[in-house]
């Protein structure tokens, strides 16, 4: 319950129309990409200039009331969810594109713009953004930023924080600081790297200077198709070790081409196949990237690919993509909750790694997506199910605690992209020891000594000394 | 006193003997012992000095203990087919790249200098001219083992290319100069030795330069480096113009004649030996003078730096600089007395360029500190962070204006 | 009253694809007021955890616009809009329709009342243009003077508009019978000779059935799904009579409803004719386009063509439209941004949402003053007036018409009607 003088204070503060109550509206708010975790958050607000929304941090630091921010919603880890003392700050309305610096290939944006948006309105500069989840028509940089996003084309171009230049942020008690400069070279000791992918936990970016990349002017996209899903796990291997840098190596399963061919993103996926390899090569030279097609083509080939696509056209290259794209909201056609893995393995233990997540699927007889960013060795295990169901929950629970313990045996980590949240919280003594850990908390504790920023996210309580 | 102490600690090899200044040098071999050393040292109130191979900081600042990464040299762990090193912090930066180059698989990374220790490049985090095409250290790291002040041993990060598991650690700890701690061992990004590298060289003024370099930036084309350079970083009498091309054959082909006519200018060629020299040598030149500065500029205000340099620093126009066009960082090697920086500081400060000093006699550091134009807000958290790692200051890392 | 069960919403994964799709959340940023945050509502209340009473529920469903922007994008195939009916059914028994659109839902369910309703509306409808501005009247004005027939290029066409029409060519022609509809029969009467002249000018025997009327979809976007009902049945009968002959609607709102009276009608007597009444259904432009449209005369016109959202999200009709206004010679087609995007009009939306309405309708028309087209093209009443209302109100004077107009035009001064 939030006080009433304090739901007066944020009325005042922001309008009363952006000042959210109601149980039907709240709601609404109570989960984010991740359904199977809610919470009745206490209220929101929806702040519309950067003013009211220090004003609103001031306000809640001022009666201790947590605040947790919010973007768009997909986060899928359970990121930006309030309890019901706590409010969550809405940023979707703080979505102006304050800048776009094309000689110095900058941006500066406030923190609700939309990923896609960004990159449309660098276009007509031969510019992109070019960190791409695959949420990227939804999800906003301030998201994108807390959770240090990936997406399939961070191959080549590196991920959320490989991007970030610059943020001005407010601290949980309302102060508002500068970090990095235009330039990107640090003041100090590096604050934004810090602050990338502190999920909430440090306070809200209020606003972000990004890099541009110039947009690649040749493209390829390969496909190609294998009987067994440890064929193309090895044709990732043997064409990074053959020294190329293409843009995106995806890797959809057979369950996963069944769900996406079954959508409205047909793609043209064959069905009977055991994986599908999503290559992508770019650069700016028609021949040169013709020529890295056909050597990566002659790879797969020796790889055991049954067939392969290449298209160049935009309109087929952008067919293929769809279905990777949206082949989380496909799977949604399987079952009717979904849980998201999100472990990395070291590249080379990727064959090893699918076989015996199989297996474990197999185990607890349950049915398994993989769609992945193969290049990475980021794996996305899904497991389309449903809830309602105690001992399929059950099984679902303790699969995917066996597919997180065999990725970290393998050398990996849990999260490569979507972040700890509240989801995966229980995991992090798994990868980091006493030591690391309370050093984060006494970090976290430097940026929020009050514990009013999106708490109870990220570090388990009891696992952090110090 | 000291000394005896390391000794029951560590054995008497741990200690390396007494340095010039009178310091007793302690090397740890493993991350334990340094835990060892620092716990000690913060219980007894010691201060301590970090030092690698000495080549770029040099050993002169006061202490009570100086920490050498020496013993904590090699490759720990090397995965060809993951691309991933772990690799001791006193590890030779070009050993390291030797032995890589073995399996076709390198750093793309060219740090100034000559001689460095990993540690060392890790701790300034500085990059050289290859920072256009591949990034910052930052960029490269994935993770790092962290002793703190307090003599905790922190794992931040892993060793695979996607990680979002807490906090990035490993970023706040690259380029903070060891002031959170000593960083024993890092897990570096790897890439296949690209296939073609060609470098090619104009030389002209400086102006017209660097709009032959914009030219090359707003075709869309990004190279490998695209550095300029004053005429005594290339031993010449003129600013040159250096670009480096990496990539398969028929890319470095393509944008060979792109950059020609993207920067209406001739270049040179480089024989492949040659442009190896040019490159080292031009790297190993910073150090040739005490001081090397970094100012962090746009690349559209890169004229306005450069002149402020100029006008601040190099009045006889005979200091090694170089700027990088891309990033729109410019590196100052010379020497210059403390009031001259800090006047530089301040104007750069003006103008929202950050100067960093990368490298100095301890007069410079200490009086100037690393950093020492943080934003007001920035400065409190920088030292709760550092009082969270090192709550007894006994790291001697002067990072800003304090004190 | 019955109402319809709320279904279809399960495969929602709460993904965010249709956020930036939904016109009403891109105006307020709110969940609540975006696809997945209604659908969120929407299942409280088939789960019961929920009630139709709790304050703010209603609001933000009568907030949408039913535009369906939010369907295609969606990759797990919600079917948002079938959900969205049985919901306003629902609510409309624990609450009554608003009165402003219970009163259009009733003129145009009744020919009674109606025929001398529009038949006044014609008569301001000249001095309509003088009135047309921003304050709510000149609003209304301004839609009004958008019914007007758009013949600024057409000179020719009015020439022949009473002359009379060339009887079907040959027996074996293609027959097409026109849907009347009801705002369309009153206002835009010079649309249905447009369509009938132009289906006839392409080879198809245009007629009309006696005894059909409103489609209802405004009543069952509204909540009043009996009445819905009760007007399907009376087209489903209508139709009958002639079970071989395709069914053409100019209507883009009416074509959506008439496809979906198979599913309405579900376990009435009628619905196996409903079912085969829906399959008949075709956009004019589809039939148009289906065959190779006949050239006409050169118009030296910028058009800017905007989708209606029950074209292009409820029927996915994306390019025969495009395709008609192309095989125009001379015409050139503009693009404005967020084309896609609902202009706010839906139904009666505009009358009972007029702030979200007007939100909405202002980006289009910035959209559209940006490409600056001589023309603006759309399938659908309510848009035609919405979007005309709009760039009146802002002094712009691009007229908006139906895209068959335009065709009708080029035909006019080919003489193709002079035969
Ligand atoms: C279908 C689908 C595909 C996805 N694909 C990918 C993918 O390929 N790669 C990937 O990395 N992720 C992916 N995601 C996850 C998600 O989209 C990203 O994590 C995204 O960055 C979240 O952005 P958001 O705006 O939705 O943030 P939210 O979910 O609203 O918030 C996420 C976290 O960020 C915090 N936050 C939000 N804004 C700010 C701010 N301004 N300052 C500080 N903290 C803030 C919140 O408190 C919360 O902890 C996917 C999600 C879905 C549903
Ligand atoms: S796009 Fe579909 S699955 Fe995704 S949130 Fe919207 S309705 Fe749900
Ligand atoms: S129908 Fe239109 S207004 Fe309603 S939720 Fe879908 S997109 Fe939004």
């Amino acid at each position: 319950m939030i006080p009433p003088e304090v739901l007066a204070a944020l009325k005042a503060a922001v309008g009363p129309q952006w000042v959210k109550d109601a149980r039907a509206e709240l709601d609404t708010y109570a989960t984010d990409g991740l359904p199977t975790h809610r919470s009745l958050p206490g209220a929101a607000v929806i702040p519309g200039r950067k003013d009211e929304l220090l004003q609103v941090i001031r306000i809640l630091h001022h009666h201790r009331i947590p605040a947790v921010a919010r973007g768009a919603g997909t986060g899928l880890s359970g990121g930006a969810l309030a309890s019901g003392d706590a409010v969550l700050v809405v940023l979707t309305r703080l979505n102006r594109i304050l800048k776009i610096d094309a000689e110095n290939r900058r941006a500066v944006v406030e923190p609700g713009v939309v990923n896609t948006r960004l990159s449309a309105a660098a276009e007509p500069f031969g510019l992109h953004y070019a960190p791409d989840p695959s949420s990227q028509p939804a999800c906003t940089i301030g998201g994108n930023v807390a959770e240090n996003a990936g997406g399939p084309h961070c191959l080549k171009y590196g991920v959320t924080t490989n991007h970030i230049l610059a943020l001005d942020v407010v601290l949980p008690d309302g102060e508002l600081l500068s970090l990095g400069s235009p330039s990107g070279e640090p003041w100090g000791p590096d604050l934004v790297g810090l602050f990338v992918g502190s999920e909430g936990t440090f306070g809200i970016a209020t606003e972000i200077t990004v890099k541009l990349t110039p947009t690649p002017t040749a493209i390829r996209t390969l496909l190609a198709d294998f009987t067994l899903l440890r064929s193309a796990g090895q044709a990732v291997t043997s064409i990074i070790a053959a020294g190329f840098v293409p843009a995106a190596l995806e890797i959809l399963d057979h369950n996963t081409i069944a769900a996406v061919e079954a959508s409205i993103y047909r793609a043209g996926y064959p069905t009977d196949a055991g994986a599908v390899l999503l290559v992508e090569l770019d650069g700016m030279d028609e021949l040169a990237v013709e020529a890295e097609a056909s050597q990566v083509e002659d790879l797969l080939e020796s790889a055991g690919a049954r067939s392969i696509q290449l298209a160049s056209d935009p309109a087929k290259r952008e067919k293929l993509w769809h279905g990777r794209k949206k082949a989380f909201g496909a799977m949604g056609r399987l079952g009717s909750d979904l849980v998201v893995q999100d472990a990395v393995v070291p590249r080379s233990k990727l064959p090893d790694v699918l076989d015996q997540i199989g297996e474990i699927g197999e185990r607890y007889s349950i049915s398994l997506c993989n769609v992945f960013h193969a290049g990475d060795g980021n794996l996305h295990p899904n497991i389309a199910f449903d809830q309602t169901d105690p001992d399929l929950a059950e099984r679902v629970r303790r699969a995917s605690t066996d597919i997180v313990r065999l990725c970290i045996e393998a050398g990996g980590t849990i999260t490569g992209e979507h972040g700890v949240g509240t989801d995966k919280m229980h995991y992090m003594p798994l990868v980091y020891d006493a030591d690391t850990l309370g050093a984060m908390n006494r970090i976290r504790h430097v940026f929020d000594p009050l514990e009013l920023a999106n708490p109870g996210k990220v570090l388990p309580v009891h696992s952090c000394r110090g | 006193m000291v000394a005896d102490k390391i000794r029951s600690l560590l054995g008497e090899h741990g200690l390396l003997g007494i340095d010039p200044l009178g310091i007793p040098v302690a090397a740890p071999a493993s991350d334990d012992e340094c835990a060892l050393l620092l716990r000690t040292a913060s219980s007894e109130s010691w201060t301590v000095r970090i030092e690698g191979s000495g080549t770029w900081i040099p050993r002169d600042a006061r202490a009570d203990l100086a920490l050498s990464t020496m013993r904590l040299r090699g490759i720990v762990d090397l995965s060809p087919p993951d691309m991933v090193v772990t690799v001791g912090s006193g590890t030779s930066w070009t050993e390291l790249q030797t032995s890589l180059a073995n399996d076709r698989m390198w750093i793309p990374l060219d740090p100034p200098g000559s001689g460095r220790s990993v540690g060392s490049v890790v701790a300034c985090a500085t990059a050289g001219p290859l920072r256009t095409g591949f990034g910052a250290i930052r960029d490269h790291l994935l993770g790092l083992t962290l002793v703190t002040g307090d003599g905790r041993v922190v794992r931040a990060g892993g060793r695979v290319v996607k990680n979002v598991a807490g906090y990035d650690i490993t970023k706040l700890a690259a380029g903070s100069f060891g002031a959170f701690g000593i960083i024993t061992s890092v897990n570096l990004r790897l890439r296949a030795v690209p296939r073609a590298d060609a470098t090619l060289i104009a030389r002209g003024t400086r102006d017209h330069l660097l709009d032959a370099a914009r030219g090359i930036l707003s075709s869309g084309y990004t190279p490998g480096a695209l550095e300029l350079f004053s005429p005594a970083a290339v031993a010449g009498t003129e600013w040159t113009l250096a670009v480096r091309l990496l990539g398969s054959h028929e890319a470095v082909a393509a944008e060979r004649s792109a950059v020609g006519a993207a920067a209406r200018m001739q270049f040179s060629s480089l024989e492949p030996s040659d442009a190896a020299d040019f490159w080292r040598d031009t790297l190993a030149r910073t150090t040739a003078a005490p001081s090397t500065l970094r100012l962090g500029a746009l690349p559209s205000s890169l004229d306005e730096a450069l002149d402020s340099i100029a006008h601040h620093l190099d009045e006889s126009c005979d200091d090694w600089i170089a700027a990088n066009v891309h990033a729109g960082v410019v590196r100052w090697s010379g020497d210059a007395g403390v009031n001259r920086i800090r006047l530089l500081r301040n104007v750069a400060a003006h103008s929202e360029m950050p100067l960093t000093i990368e490298r100095g006699p301890w007069s410079v550091r200490s009086e100037l500190g690393h950093f020492g134009a943080f934003r007001d807000g920035a400065v409190r958290l920088v030292y709760a962070l550092r009082n969270s790692f090192d709550p007894s200051r006994t790291l001697a890392i002067p990072l800003g204006r304090e004190s | 009253m019955n109402t319809p069960p709320i279904s279809g919403l399960d495969p929602c994964v709460h993904c965010g694809f249709c956020l930036q799709a939904c016109p009403t959340y891109l105006a307020t940023g709110d969940e609540s007021d975006s696809p997945r945050g209604r659908i969120v509502l929407m299942r409280s209340l088939a789960r019961g955890s929920l009630s139709t009473t709790e304050p703010t529920l209603a609001f933000h469903l009568d907030r949408c616009l039913g535009c369906l922007a939010c369907e295609p994008v969606c990759p797990s195939d919600v079917r948002y809009g079938t959900a969205l009916e049985a919901t306003r059914a629902l609510i409309a028994q624990s609450r009554p329709v608003p009165l402003v659109a219970r009163m259009v839902n009733a003129v145009m369910a009744d020919r009674r009342l109606r025929r001398p309703l529009l038949g006044l509306a014609r008569l301001v409808r000249p001095v309509a243009g003088v009135l047309a501005g921003q304050s709510r009247l000149g609003f209304a004005f301004g839609m009004l003077r958008a019914t007007e027939n758009g013949q600024r290029w057409g000179k020719q066409g009015q020439k022949t508009e009473k002359a009379s029409l060339p009887a079907p060519s040959a027996s074996s022609a293609p027959s097409a019978l026109l849907f009347t509809g009801c705002i369309m029969e009153g206002l835009f009467s010079h649309v249905h000779e447009a369509t009938h002249r132009t289906l006839s000018a392409n080879g198809y025997r245009s007629t009309r059935v006696p005894h059909q009327g409103c489609c209802g979809a405004l009543h069952a976007h509204t909540g009043e799904h009996d009445k819905a009902v009760d007007l399907a049945r009376r087209n489903v009968a209508a139709f009958a009579d002639c079970p071989e002959s395709v069914i053409a609607v100019n209507s883009a709102g009416c074509g959506a409803m008439l496809k979906e009276y198979g599913r309405l009608l579900a376990g009435d007597p009628l619905e196996p004719e409903a079912v085969a009444l829906s399959q008949r259904v075709r956009d004019v432009s589809q039939l148009l386009a289906s065959r190779e449209t006949r050239r006409g005369h050169t118009l030296a016109l910028k058009v800017a063509y905007d989708p209606p959202c029950h074209l292009l999200h409820a029927q996915r009709i994306a390019d025969a439209p495009r395709a008609l206004l192309a095989s125009i010679p001379g015409i050139e087609m503009v693009q404005h941004r967020d084309a896609a995007m609902c202009c706010g009009s839906a139904g009666s939306y505009s009358l009972t949402q007029v702030g979200l309405s007007r939100t909405v309708l202002e980006d289009k028309v910035n959209a559209l003053i940006a490409a600056d087209p001589d023309v603006v093209a759309t399938g659908n009443p309510g848009c035609i007036m919405q979007i005309g209302a709009g760039l009146a109100a802002v002094g712009s004077s691009i007229p908006v018409v139906h895209p068959i107009e335009i065709l009708d035009w080029s035909y006019a001064m080919a003489g193709f009607y002079d035969e």
